[in-house]
Parts: C-alpha cells; sequence; structure tokens
C-alpha cells in the first residue's frame, strides 16, 4: 500500500493546533509563539484568530493533534476555554490536550479555575518562548493513545491518516486495514496545484462553499499541504483562510511535506487511498505552491487535475516551460481583475491550443463573492462528475 | 502606480527646494534681508509670559539663528507651528496656560488655533477662554448603562466632555449578544452595544449635540452600521435637527484591521465601499465629524517597529485619500475630516515621528492632492503603548506611560489617551484610570515643561537626526509599498501583515536575548514577587443575560419592520448607490447582528488572511 522507499525522511513531529477564540482578533503573540514552535521542530495547524469553540474542536479531532493551544486577550477566556474542554470530551476526543495563555489577562486564579475544568497548562505573561516550545515538545509529542473502537468515524479517520504519516516516518507499523466495506458512494478526487501565491486555497474554498449550497448531502474531504522547513516543523495556515471549508460536511486535513520536495508529502498517496475510500462524494487535494517543472500528481486515483495560475507568470517563453499545462484537465487564471489578465487568458488559450487534447480554460476570481468564473469551474467539476464516476 | 509615488516624488521635491531657499537666500542680498526681517518681526511678536518663580519666558521658542541662509531652512523646511509643513505642530499654540499679562506684541490667537479676542483691550484683563484639555480616556465595560457611568465618572471635573468608547468583541465583529458561542464575552474588554437602544443609554445624561461634547468610537469593521445607530440614537433624543451639530470620531479604518488588528467583517472592497459611502454623507451632513481615525496604533501594538506604523499608517491615509478623490468628493469636503491616531512607546523614534508624520502628510495632501492648509493638518490622537506594559512588577508600568506621555506631546499630539498600569490583566479599574488621567494632569498642569512656552525642542540636533532617519526610512516603506502595486496590492501580497508579524517576532527574541531590557522582567526581577491584588472588571453571567433578553424584546418588537428595512438595504447594495441613507433606517429598528448578517449575505465574508 506504501512505498518504503520514502520512510524516514524526518521523524513524525510533534503535532499541535492553535488559535484565537472568537471575538478576538489578538493574533500578535500567537504569530509569535507558532514561529517559535516551528522552529523548534513542531507541526502547528494553525486555524487563525476570531474562531468559535466547535470550530477549534472539529479541526482538532480531524487533524488529530496532540494538543489544542489557545491565545486569548479579550477576555471570556474562563468560559470559552470550558467550552473547548466540554466539546473534545462530548465527542470522544478528551485526550487532546488544551493549554494557552493572555498575558496578563488570565489571573493565577483564573488559571486555577481553568485547570479544574479540564486545561492542562496556562503559561502566564512573561513565559519565555523557548519554555512554551520546550513545554510541548515534552508534553503533546507522545504517541497517540487509542481511542475506544466505538468512536465516531472522523476520529477513527483522523488517527488513521496519522498513522500512515508515522509510518513514512518510520515510527510504528502500519497495520493493513481491514478490508474496508465499499463505500456507498465513490468519490470523485480532484487535484489542484500552480505556483504560490495564485490563489489555490481561496479557490478550493468557494468551491466547497458551493459544493455546500448545492448539494446538502455530500460530504467533502480536503487534504491540503504546507511545507516543512527542513529541521524544522512547519505552518499549516490553509485553515485560516478557508472560512466555509470549516464545517461538519467537510472533513480537512492539513500535511506538512516533511522534507519530500514536488507539493505533496510521503504520505499523500497512501492518505489519499484511505480517503477515497471514506463517506466522500469529492476528495480534493491541494499541492504546496510549485514550480513551473513540477508534475506533483502521478497518482492514477485522481480523476481531475486543475491548475491554477496568476497572471503574473511572466514571459510568454516561460509559459512554454510549465509542464502542468500539457496534462491538467482544466486551467485556471485567477485573479483576472488584474492588469494583465487578458493578455494572459490569451496566450495560455494559444498554449493549450498546441496540445491538441480537451482542456477546459476559465478565468476567475475567487475572492470575489459569487464570482461567476467560480461557479462555471464548479459547473465543469460536477458536470463531469455526473457521468463518469468511478 | 498608486499616488504614492507621487507623495514621495513631492517630498523629495519639497526637500530640494528647501535647499534651493537656503541657497538664495544666501546668495540673492534681497531675499535674504527678506528672510532676515520676516524672522525679526516673528521674533518680536513673540508674547512673553511668566513661570511661578517670575521667570521671564517666550511664549514661542525659536532656534537662535540670524542667518539667512538657516532661518529660511527652519522657516520653509520645519515652518513654524500652525504653519506649513507642520513639522513643528498643527497648530501656533498647543497646551500653553492662557496668557494672562502681555509685554510684547500684539497676540491674537488663542490655544488651538482658533481666533480668540484680542489680547489688548483698553489695558483690561484679557478675558481667557480655557483651552479644551486634550486627554482623553477610553473605555468600556459591561452593559452600556456601566459604561455611561464610568463616563460620568471620568468626565465629571472637565470642561469639556469628550467620550471615547470601547465597544467589547461581538459589538466589534457585528455580532449580536444573543448569537450561539459568543456568551461570556458579553460586555468583556468593552461595552455591548446591539441596537440603538443601547445607544442611547451610552450616552445618557450627555448633550451629544452640545459644543463641549464629544464622543469618539473605536470600532471598524461594522463601523457604518454603527455609525447608523448613534446618530439614530443622537436623532431619538434631541430630533433630526442635532445631526449636523454631532461632533466626534469613529475609527472605521478598515486597511489597519486587514494589516493588523483583525476586526474586519466583510472583504475589503466591500468594507471600503460602505466606508467611502459614510464619509461621503457624514462629511456633508455632519461638518463636524470626523469619519475615518486612520491608525497606526493597532499597527503598533501589532508589534511594528515605529516607521512601519508611521509608513503604513501615512499610506493608508493617502489611499483613503485616493479613493474620495476617485469617487468624486471635493478633496476640501474630505481632507479636513480625516484624522490619525498613533501609538507612542518607548523606542528613540517615537521622539520625532509623529512630527515627521505631520511634515509628510501636509506635503502630500498640498502637492498630490491640491488640499487647502485645512485638509494638510495632520490631527493626531495619540495613545501610550499598551505593549509596552507587562504585568511583572506592574506599578513600573505607570513610569513607562509618563515617559511615553511626554514623549506624545513633545511630538505635539492633539489629544492623549494614558494607560493603567493594570491594563496588563483587565480593563482598568477606577484606581488605575484615575492615577492614569492624573498623569497627564501632572505633566500638564502642574509641571512647566509644556505650560509656558510652545516649541521647547523644536531644531535641537538630537531632535534633527531623528526627524531625518525617521523620514528617510518612512519613504523607504512608502517605495516598497509603490513597488507593490500600492496599499491595496501590498495589503493583497500581505506585505504589511508579514513585516510586522516579523517586527513582533524580533522584538520578543529580542526581550529574551537581552537587547531590549525590561525593569522587573529581565532586569532588576524581583525574585519574590507575590501576583498583584487586582481588581478584575469582569462581566456577570447574570448581566449578560440582562442584554440578551432586551435584545430579543427589541428584536420581537421591531421584527417586521426590521424585514422591511433590511429588503431595503439589500436593494441599494445591489443599486450600487451610497448606503449610508439605508444603514441610518436599518439602524432605526434592526440590531447590529441583523444588518451584519443582511451585508454578509450580499458581499460575503472577510477571508482573514495569516
Amino acid at each position: 500500500m506504501f512505498n518504503v522507499r520514502f520512510a524516514a525522511r524526518m521523524a513524525s513531529p510533534v503535532r499541535i493546533l492553535t488559535a484565537v477564540p472568537i471575538c478576538d482578533g489578538h493574533d500578535s503573540a500567537i504569530n509569535t509563539i507558532n514561529l517559535e514552535f516551528i522552529r523548534h521542530g513542531i507541526e502547528v495547524v494553525y486555524l487563525g484568530f476570531h474562531r468559535y469553540a466547535g470550530d477549534i474542536v472539529r479541526a482538532a479531532i480531524q487533524e488529530d493533534v496532540g494538543a489544542i493551544g489557545i491565545s486569548s486577550y479579550n477576555g471570556g477566556h474562563i468560559d470559552f476555554f470550558a467550552e473547548v474542554v466540554r466539546q473534545l470530551r462530548r465527542q470522544g476526543a478528551g485526550d487532546i490536550a488544551v493549554f494557552g495563555g493572555g498575558g496578563g489577562t488570565i489571573t493565577p486564579d483564573d488559571a486555577k479555575i481553568m485547570q479544574r475544568q479540564g486545561v492542562d497548562q496556562i503559561f502566564f505573561a512573561g513565559t519565555s518562548l523557548a519554555a512554551m516550545a520546550d513545554y510541548v515538545r515534552k508534553h503533546y509529542g507522545k504517541p497517540r493513545k487509542k481511542r475506544p473502537a466505538k468512536s465516531r468515524s472522523d476520529l477513527v479517520l483522523a488517527r488513521e491518516l496519522t498513522a500512515i504519516e508515522d509510518a513514512y516516518a518510520g515510527q510504528g507499523r502500519l497495520k493493513q486495514p481491514k478490508s474496508q466495506k465499499a463505500s456507498a458512494r465513490n468519490s470523485k478526487v480532484i487535484g489542484f496545484t500552480g505556483p504560490g501565491g495564485a490563489g489555490k486555497t481561496t479557490l478550493i474554498d468557494e468551491l466547497v462553499l458551493r459544493f455546500l449550497q448545492n448539494e446538502p448531502q455530500a460530504r467533502i474531504a480536503i487534504l491540503s499541504h504546507d511545507p516543512s522547513v527542513i529541521g524544522e516543523g512547519a505552518l499549516l495556515g490553509d485553515r485560516a483562510t478557508m472560512i466555509n471549508s470549516q464545517h461538519d460536511r467537510v472533513f480537512m486535513r492539513s500535511m506538512a511535506t516533511r522534507g519530500q520536495a514536488g507539493g505533496l508529502s510521503p504520505a499523500t498517496e497512501s492518505c489519499l487511498t484511505r480517503l477515497t475510500k471514506a463517506d466522500f462524494d469529492y476528495v480534493i487535494i491541494e499541492t504546496v505552491g510549485t514550480g513551473q517543472e513540477a508534475l506533483p500528481f502521478r497518482s492514477k486515483l485522481i480523476d481531475q487535475t486543475v491548475l491554477v495560475m496568476n497572471p503574473d507568470y511572466g514571459a510568454r517563453l516561460q509559459l512554454q516551460k510549465i509542464v502542468m499545462l500539457d496534462v491538467a484537465d482544466i486551467v485556471v487564471v485567477n485573479k483576472t481583475d488584474l492588469d494583465r489578465a487578458k493578455a494572459a487568458l490569451s496566450e495560455i488559450e494559444h498554449r493549450l491550443t498546441q496540445n491538441k487534447r480537451k482542456q477546459e480554460l476559465v478565468a476567475t476570481v475567487a475572492k470575489r463573492h459569487r464570482d461567476p468564473g467560480v461557479d462555471e469551474l464548479y459547473e465543469m467539476i460536477t458536470a463531469s462528475s455526473k457521468g463518469d464516476k468511478k | 502606480m498608486s499616488k504614492l509615488g507621487a507623495v514621495v516624488e513631492s517630498v523629495e521635491k519639497h526637500e530640494k527646494f528647501v535647499l534651493e531657499q537656503v541657497k538664495r537666500a544666501r546668495s540673492d542680498t534681497k531675499f535674504g534681508r527678506e528672510m532676515t526681517e520676516r524672522w525679526n518681526k516673528i521674533k518680536g511678536g513673540i508674547p512673553i509670559g511668566r513661570a511661578p518663580t517670575g521667570l521671564p519666558l517666550p511664549r514661542l521658542a525659536l532656534p537662535e539663528i540670524d542667518e539667512p541662509g538657516e532661518i529660511a531652512r527652519y522657516l520653509f523646511g520645519d515652518g513654524l507651528p500652525g504653519e506649513f509643513p507642520y513639522l513643528n505642530g498643527a497648530y501656533r499654540e498647543m497646551y500653553l496656560e492662557p496668557l494672562e499679562e502681555i509685554e510684547i506684541g500684539s497676540y491674537r490667537k488663542s490655544p488651538n488655533g482658533k481666533n480668540g479676542p484680542s489680547a489688548k483691550s483698553n489695558g483690561a484683563k484679557p478675558k481667557v477662554i480655557p483651552q479644551e484639555e486634550p486627554t482623553r480616556l477610553f473605555s468600556g465595560l459591561m452593559l452600556a448603562e456601566d459604561t455611561n457611568k464610568r463616563f460620568h465618572f471620568l468626565s465629571a471635573h472637565q470642561r469639556s466632555k469628550r467620550l471615547s468608547t470601547a465597544f467589547d468583541g461581538p459589538t466589534l465583529y457585528g455580532i449580536d449578544s444573543d448569537a450561539e458561542g459568543v456568551m461570556g464575552k458579553v460586555g468583556e474588554g468593552g461595552v455591548a452595544v446591539d441596537t440603538v437602544e443601547d445607544m442611547v443609554r451610552l450616552y445618557d445624561g450627555f448633550e451629544v449635540g452640545a459644543p463641549n461634547f464629544s464622543a469618539s468610537m473605536t470600532i471598524s469593521g461594522p463601523a457604518p452600521i454603527i455609525m447608523a445607530m448613534y446618530i439614530a440614537a443622537a436623532k431619538r433624543r434631541f430630533g433630526p435637527k442635532v445631526v449636523p451639530n454631532l461632533r466626534g470620531t469613529i475609527q472605521a479604518d478598515i486597511f489597519k484591521e486587514v494589516q493588523a488588528q483583525n476586526e474586519t467583517i466583510f472583504p475589503t472592497e466591500a468594507s471600503l465601499r460602505f466606508l467611502c459611502d459614510m464619509i461621503e454623507w457624514t462629511t456633508e451632513q455632519m461638518p463636524r465629524w470626523y469619519p475615518v481615525s486612520i491608525s497606526g496604533y493597532h499597527i503598533g501594538e501589532a508589534g511594528s517597529t515605529p516607521v512601519q506604523q508611521a509608513a503604513y499608517t501615512l499610506s493608508n491615509g493617502f489611499a483613503y485619500a485616493e479613493m474620495l478623490a476617485a469617487r468624486g468628493v471635493p478633496v476640501d469636503q474630505f481632507a479636513p475630516r480625516l484624522s490619525f491616531f498613533l501609538d507612542c512607546g518607548l523606542d528613540v523614534e517615537y521622539i520625532a515621528l509623529s512630527r515627521v508624520s505631520r511634515k509628510i502628510w501636509a506635503i502630500g495632501m498640498r502637492d498630490v492632492f491640491g488640499a487647502s492648509p485645512r485638509g494638510q493638518m495632520f490631527k493626531l490622537h495619540t495613545q501610550t503603548s499598551g505593549r509596552s506594559l507587562i504585568a511583572a512588577e506592574f506599578k513600573n508600568n505607570l513610569t513607562r506611560t509618563a515617559a511615553e506621555l511626554m514623549l506624545a506631546y513633545m511630538n505635539g499630539t492633539n489629544s492623549c489617551h494614558s494607560n493603567s498600569a493594570d491594563e496588563p490583566f483587565t480593563t482598568p479599574s477606577e484606581e488605575w484610570i484615575r492615577l492614569a488621567a492624573h498623569g497627564q494632569a501632572i505633566l500638564l498642569e502642574e509641571s512647566g515643561i509644556f505650560k509656558h512656552t510652545m516649541n521647547m525642542l523644536s531644531g535641537s540636533p538630537g531632535m534633527k537626526a531623528v526627524e531625518r532617519a525617521v523620514e528617510k526610512a518612512i519613504l523607504e516603506e512608502f517605495r516598497e509599498i509603490e513597488s507593490l502595486g500600492g496599499v491595496m496590492g501590498a495589503v493583497e501580497n500581505r506585505y504589511q501583515r508579514s513585516q510586522i508579524q516579523n517586527a513582533a517576532h524580533r522584538y520578543e527574541q529580542q526581550i529574551y536575548d537581552g537587547t531590549r531590557p525590561v525593569v522587573g522582567l529581565t532586569r532588576y526581577r524581583d525574585p519574590n514577587e507575590e501576583p498583584p491584588e487586582i481588581e478584575l472588571a469582569r462581566t456577570p453571567r447574570k448581566r449578560q443575560q440582562l442584554q440578551v433578553n432586551r435584545l430579543k424584546r427589541f428584536k420581537k418588537t421591531n421584527a417586521g419592520k426590521a424585514d422591511k428595512a433590511l429588503r431595503k438595504l439589500a436593494a441599494v447594495v445591489e443599486s450600487g448607490e451610497n448606503t449610508f441613507p439605508a444603514l441610518l433606517e436599518a439602524a432605526e429598528v434592526c440590531s447590529l447582528g441583523q444588518i451584519t448578517g443582511c451585508l454578509q449575505e450580499l458581499v460575503g465574508h472577510f477571508r482573514p488572511m495569516v
């Protein structure tokens, strides 16, 4: 099921999720702390600021983190932390630890109450960044405990994905999963790639919004990738921008490349296989921002590949070198509100006609609400899926 | 290319112009003589006051120069206080004690640059017009009536009622107090405002249309909605005629939210549209209102360097000016209604930061936007740095704030908030907020530092050195932003955000590697320090529930009218017309959350940047 050649690129790092509570935009402290954590080799899934307790808990379960770190500066921390702990326990994920801080706003007396309510640790004002990182590495890096067999499907799936990632890191052995009951639905797998800054994440999130709105039963999985810094951790920040994807019908997993070049992780293929066997209508996979020679998707599991570009790709000469233009099923030129858009579209169209195969080209402004280009892309993806779902 | 590039050019051109004037004053005898005569006339017209010790002192300090070139350099390069390019001050006189005794010359300007009665009135003692206090204390806690009580406490001893309002988290994000998941946040860190009724309670007992009253509201994401509620509440209490008399400021600065503070709720373009709609409406209908306070404070608090703070704030200001001009709002309608808000910390740059900002703003507004003098003035509110205050041995915060206050007034700020020492822990308690207010009174009223002579440090070599270095660095930042396509382009590239985050990270590292000593934390720490006894301002659950119940009742009473108002608002949003009049109607019968929800349905949600 997986290839041992790729194993042991990097040891499996400590993995945590950080966030700032609802109605709180104070992200300066957490941004600094995140940077320090990744310097200490920790993988940080960052959910962003102004986040509901429910969103934090859902994300922590799906990402299968060892702990949740909450940075609160706007008051109401006793209620908020307690709510996060309560929801974790209710969902059978009480093994995920909760820690946090709020400068001087969380007093020692508050901390006592919070710890009684199940919070693991509060860092007070004046704690050094290094001390925090040490604590996290020491306490939240232990192998995940087993969860009761009857856990909710998200919990099971999330832990299986962790096992796959750990196996590639040379830790633990991957049990061949028991033969999965063939899922009632078959997932359609769509791969998104393209250079950094083209707006892939925003585009995917806008598509998710359309899936959710138009298909009230559909379940979607997203595998999103961010680079690991060699020898250090990774900041997995896509969730912070993907506001529509924080939804009970969306299962999202942020993966660090863990030392592999090319925009994906060593464990991607196996994780993808696992996801296609689960109960998802769509599985979306997003690569790290790639270069012109990248050809990240070699998997046969991918039904449709989408290349997302930005009108500022440089001169026409550069266009000839972008290998993905030959293989993508759909080419999206995003940010077409920029000046160069018209020229870019016609150049790319010309380039695609040379390929002499059926490739679609679509212009989008993903950041615009209700963008007709994104609607068109949604139609392209769903239209083809109706006929040729495997 | 945005107009920022043109601003850089205009500042450089102005520097060249100043050098030419210096040269000319030295080579052209007639011009040189004119300079000397003008200088002597200015000096001769300066009144002399007396310190309580009897020491005579000029009301305006000027450098001791008599060489025509140097005179030209001062007059054109720095300008007298109240004169272009306003380096030394937006007004001729600030913070000075009312003049009682005139020894030399006739003096016609009263404090804050407004024309007062002539000082010479038949030998009789001149009538003293008390100056408006520059002290503003930001407050907001629990429910509207609790904040109202705090407002009365703070302003009881002041001639002018200047209320500065902090809102709680749900309000800042346009969310109602009865929304799922916000219980615990209601009334925390600021006041909960859901409806026009809360707004009535908030300023109860104050005559909001009176000349000695002004309200400032620190809110940006839903600012146009809150502004509409403020107007609706004023109309309820005093009738429609009060509207043109309303005086105050609403922060409404979307750019800094996207760059640093993160309290924004609609996509940036939509937010900017609602903002410009409001500015266009208020600058026409409420000529005494400041509809946007272009804020560096939160950029500084998020961790920027002082230069980044000034550069991003000024460039944001120029970007707003560019947008309003592009809409066809006349520059002399909007430019005088733009005001600024900066942070003042302990870094050395702060000794001159606002001085340089005034100069760059004036040159840019005059030469690029064609603004008249009132539109060239950089009107500034300063707040001492919250970030510089720490929890360990927190009473030291009094000294930090005092030093920052000194810097702020040396920069000629027009108004100032001093932080309370207990701020690392809580919304300030009455004890510490009183000390903070008195800190300003001690500096301005008790000490003689600012009372007798304006322009004390102008032209000092140290000040000049910092001014030069800061100006150069700000222009460098402008060039960088311009190369990314101006403010909007830089925002989309998350340039400002990443610069601020890097600076914040560096700052933290410097604290722990010892580059930045912090007394009581990394130096001279008391190993036996006990956690302080601090009175915490927390909103009891019962109060929060009261707010929720009142809101539910309001929604029930107004249900039918609210639907109608929201449908009308939606139609206006879709049509592209100015949304503010429809917001005004909706604010009468809808809650903040209802209006936010309606708008988000139409224009989408803000997508955060990491």
